[in-house]
């Protein structure tokens, strides 16, 4: 009998489909089996569907032999002593990278903690250092009676760098 | 993929294959073995039918043993392992299918032995047509015309007949093996359901095929 196709065809096929795979449901099951109950063409076409699926059972299955399982076996063995190798041959390289951030990280830390500290607690001995070319020429500025004559002997140069042995 | 536990804990309490890979995951090699003895059938017999050559089926269902093992430490319950197992069954066959396309002396497509040249799905039409007699088909010529058949799908239309068929597998996880949505899966088989009729109709009807 040729019934095809019915006007619907695409939803009617999904429906029948579907219906033969088992994934439609409960109420979806009770309107088709309602519909093949009284319409043979519906019918007709869901047995030549189920025919052709069921002729899918002639193809052949497949017997692999010893060979291919144990050239399967041997090849995953292989995988496996690789993947060992790759692990024991990435393990000195991995220590020494981890050290080296170790060093970069302690490195960084330090000089971080440096600035910060020298930011927070300034060093005492920069204010000596300011005042060095003071300190090393106390003695005059201690003879000296006023501020006017110590600007005096300033511009004279007495105090420039390198001069204050000439001076002495 | 990101897997809850529970349905962690679900599948590795309902489907004893993924209780299996959770060995494996812990390198229990005869966990591995057991697995591959229960699956090495069934793969190669979907891998030849998409593939349609027996050499090829066997070395790419290799390929997914050793691609199983390798990644074994990421494995997470997270479907079936049967789903798990086809999906990467899936890539390894597509990335097959890649490199044939790149040598074009290979065809994929599987045409039953025929030493007229037509293929046995030319004659089907002439039987359908009524232009040749017909004889009643014996069971090697009704296998290599349902493979013929088979081979006039798709790939798409083809995998998901043969999960479905062979597998058992639902429309989910059908749709989960090949990454798209189960109503893509239903329109998919619909679709493969009415080629396959359609190409099979003359010998639905009364089993016959053109006389050589």
């Amino acid at each position: 009998m040729t019934t095809d196709p019915l006007p619907e065809s695409v939803e009617l096929h999904e429906e029948l489909a579907a219906y033969l795979d088992g994934e439609l449901d409960a109420q979806a099951v009770k309107r088709v089996e309602e519909r093949l109950g009284r319409d043979p063409a519906y019918q007709a076409e869901l047995q030549r569907l189920e025919r052709a699926w069921d002729l899918l059972d002639r193809l052949p299955r497949a017997t692999v032999n010893e060979a291919f399982t144990k050239t399967t076996i041997e090849m995953v063995a292989v995988a496996a002593s690789e993947d060992a190798a790759a692990v024991q041959s990435a393990w000195p390289r991995r220590q020494r990278r981890q050290q080296l951030l170790g060093g970069l990280g302690v490195m960084a830390a330090g000089l971080l903690g440096f600035v910060v500290g020298h930011w927070l607690w300034p060093s005492p001995n920069e204010q000596l250092l300011r005042d060095l070319s003071v300190l090393e020429n106390f003695e005059l500025y201690y003879q000296a009676d006023n501020i006017d004559f110590l600007r005096l002997l300033d511009e004279q140069g007495l105090f420039a760098e390198g001069e204050s042995d000439h001076a002495g | 993929m990101t897997v809850s536990e529970s349905s962690a804990q679900r599948y590795e309490l309902q489907d004893p294959d993924v209780r299996l890979m959770l060995e494996v995951r812990d390198d229990n090699a005869a966990a591995f073995d057991e697995l591959m003895l229960r699956y090495q059938n069934r793969l190669v017999t979907v891998l030849e039918h998409l593939v349609g050559r027996r050499e090829q089926a066997e070395d790419l269902a290799q390929e997914v043993f050793l691609r199983v093992y390798r990644a074994r430490k990421r494995y997470v319950a997270g479907a079936k392992f049967s789903t798990w197992l086809y999906t990467i069954a899936n890539h390894v066959a597509a990335n097959a299918r890649r490199s044939s396309s790149r040598r074009p002396e290979v065809n994929l497509t599987v045409r039953p032995n025929d030493s007229t040249g037509a293929s046995a799905l030319d004659k089907m039409a002439l039987a359908a047509s009524g232009a040749m007699p017909t004889r009643q088909l014996d069971k090697a010529e009704l296998r290599d015309i349902v493979r013929a058949a088979l081979g006039e799908l798709n790939e798409r239309q083809r995998l998901a007949v043969l999960l479905s068929k062979f597998e058992d597998m639902s429309y989910a996880d059908i749709a989960a093996t090949m990454e798209m949505s189960p109503q893509a899966v239903k329109s998919l088989l619909s679709r493969a359901r009415v080629n396959l009729k359609q190409i099979l109709e003359p010998y639905l009807q009364n089993g016959t095929r053109p006389s050589e």
